[in-house]
């Protein structure tokens, strides 16, 4: 028996792989600063919703409110729409996107 | 009511005044209303059922536009999200606002998990509503409002809305502070 068609199976495998790659480019939600939401109310709804410590809600509460914005999920698009809609729901302007190179 | 909302107990609690209480409730029932999806006599009535919306653009009016923000930077990404997600978001709103309204059918107010979720976004709604009212821009129009404390120095509608607004944020941070705890 050649080995050939194993080879063919393997190099079929690998195109497949590849192929998958591509749709799975990470999105990313991204809440954005506003001079209205309370730093208590965003240090809330980022412990309460994404289940993060005090420290990691507080650090980028800080960011959002010094620099404008911060990446607060990384992950397939179906979830960050999902994320996206949930900081709505809580009134905090958020916005997804493919991440960029 | 000097002291805003407190753990205790029983949840989380606050007493108004009836004043206070009336306010706050038709300050959430104008943001309800504001929420209502526009009846379109054109739309079709199966995907208004199933929350889809067929008029995807992003709403004119500034508070509403705040409260149902453009998700993304691709137009055809944005219209898509807001074609399945704005009815269910204006009806998760108003639901919260709803809610919160019935609580202040007692001056007495105890809330646990649930109502203390809807008064968290209800108030911050009521915030983001009377901001785009103010038109609060940037830190420095926050700043100009969050001077405004003298009642009795209230000239106009905009010094009124400035102090409502006021009061409104000093309440719901005494609620997320509260809530901060319950989680530690």
């Amino acid at each position: 028996m050649s080995a050939a068609p194993q080879e063919a199976l393997e190099a079929a495998f690998a195109q497949e792989t590849e192929f998958e790659v591509a749709p799975g480019v990470p999105w990313q939600v991204i809440v954005w600063n506003d001079p209205v939401n309370l730093m208590s109310y965003v240090t809330y709804v980022f412990r309460s919703y994404f289940g993060f410590s005090k420290d990691q809600a507080h650090r980028l509460m800080m960011q959002v409110h010094e620099q404008g914005k911060t990446v607060v999920f990384t992950g397939s698009r179906e979830e960050a729409e999902k994320h996206t809609q949930a900081m709505h729901g809580w009134g905090l302007w958020a916005t997804f996107e493919r991440v960029s190179e | 009511m000097a002291q805003g909302f407190k753990s205790g107990r029983k949840g989380l609690t606050a007493r108004f005044n009836a004043e206070e209480a009336s306010l706050l409730q038709k300050l959430f029932t104008d943001v309800a209303t504001t929420l209502e999806p526009d009846t379109d006599e054109g739309q079709d009535p199966l995907a208004a059922l199933v929350g889809i919306s067929e008029n995807v653009s992003a709403p004119t009016d500034p508070a509403l536009a705040r409260m149902l923000p453009v998700a993304s930077d691709d137009p055809e990404v944005a219209d898509e999200y807001r074609r399945y997600t704005e009815i269910s978001l204006r009806q998760e709103k108003i639901g919260y606002l709803q809610l919160a309204a019935m609580d202040l059918e007692k001056l007495d107010v105890v809330l646990d998990a649930e109502h203390a979720r809807a008064w968290a976004a209800a108030l911050n709604d009521v915030r983001l509503t009377l901001a785009a009212r103010l038109n609060i821009q940037n830190e420095n129009d926050a700043q100009l409002i969050a001077e405004k404390t003298d009642w009795n120095a209230v000239e106009d509608i905009e010094d009124y809305m400035s102090l409502i607004y006021n009061f409104v944020s000093w309440l719901l941070d005494t609620l997320m502070e509260a809530m901060l705890d319950s989680l530690n």
